[in-house]
């Protein structure tokens, strides 16, 4: 976790750009994934584990004609989504919208950093409603997951 | 009408649901680790609340519940998350889970299946959040029975 200030509405402008760490998509990454789905579904108090899947096994992704496995979506939908927090705070945990579309897969050990930028920042009560467009890119600088966001900052 | 059985042979207009659960303290931290949330509004506090990119566990959920055969002959691949969050989600809050197929067709060769998911609290019916999911239905044959995890 970095140490980064929370941004107030006064902070905020049309063009900022906010920037996440760089993460590789490790093998174990992916799995963390593919574990957390059974044991959410089964709330037994125990890690659970579920059948190979694209995600976590060599040779079912390649029988399914990949060239190995692939991230799980979710995985950088959940990074942006932590990009959000770190910067705007809770309230991007409680109020907003994120879309988020997989435009190329992400294979074991890219480098993948999440962005995103401010595109309008309105008011709207006693809020500022903050428009971003978001993405996740690789170590090749291609963006592999693209979408936008909406934020309500405080006022 | 083609719930109950594969969810490659669901159509426009299906309904899955509703279904209920309680989303634990347990769930919330597992997921939040996995997705390396390590905020403490997620983890321990007091107040602790679910990251609401939760709600697409909730697809799988309805899938289970609706689709009981399982993925079926076509494998699927996850395309699309769009979701509208509209209060926090609280732990060891009943919840309640409701799905219906919006959209099923071709493009680019490419058969594509829209879900609307509406997340309420049980006891009020208070929107929490609402999510469109997005999936190709895009391998066939008989490997592929194995449910992707999309």
């Amino acid at each position: 976790m970095n140490c980064l200030k929370i941004l107030k509405a006064a902070d905020v402008a049309e063009g900022m750009e906010l920037t996440g760490p760089t993460r590789l998509m490790t093998r174990e990454r992916m799995r963390w994934y593919v574990d957390a789905q059974p044991t959410v579904a089964l709330d037994t108090g125990r890690i659970e584990r579920q059948e190979p899947t694209i995600h976590d096994d060599d040779a079912y992704a390649r029988s399914q004609g990949l060239p190995g496995i692939i991230a799980d979506g979710m995985i950088s939908t959940n990074w942006i989504l932590g990009l959000l927090i770190e910067r705007f705070g809770e309230t991007a945990a409680c109020e907003g919208r994120l879309r988020t579309k997989y435009v190329k897969p992400i294979y074991e050990d890219d480098a993948i950093v999440a962005r995103a930028r401010v595109t309008a920042a309105e008011p709207d009560g006693d809020r500022l409603r903050c428009t971003l467009d978001v993405w996740c890119s690789n170590g090749a600088d291609q963006q592999v997951t693209v979408g936008e966001a909406t934020v309500f900052v405080p006022r | 009408m083609a719930t109950g059985r594969y969810v490659s042979d669901l159509e426009e207009g299906d309904v899955l649901g509703p279904v209920e659960y309680t989303i634990s303290r347990f769930v919330i931290r597992e997921y939040a680790h996995a997705v390396e949330l390590h905020q403490d509004f997620f983890q321990h506090r007091d107040g602790q609340i679910a990251p609401p990119t939760m709600v697409h566990l909730d697809k799988l959920r309805l899938y289970r519940h609706a689709c009981p055969a399982g993925t079926g002959p076509h494998a699927r691949v996850h395309v699309e998350y769009d979701a509208t969050v509209h209060a926090p989600v609280p732990a060891d809050t009943r919840l309640v889970v409701s799905g219906h197929v919006s959209g099923r067709y071709v493009k680019r060769g490419r058969e594509y299946v829209h879900m609307d998911i509406e997340m309420k609290e049980a006891a009020s019916q208070r929107p929490l959040v609402s999510y469109r999911d997005t999936v190709i239905l895009s391998y066939s044959g008989e490997s592929s029975k194995k449910a992707d995890a999309a």
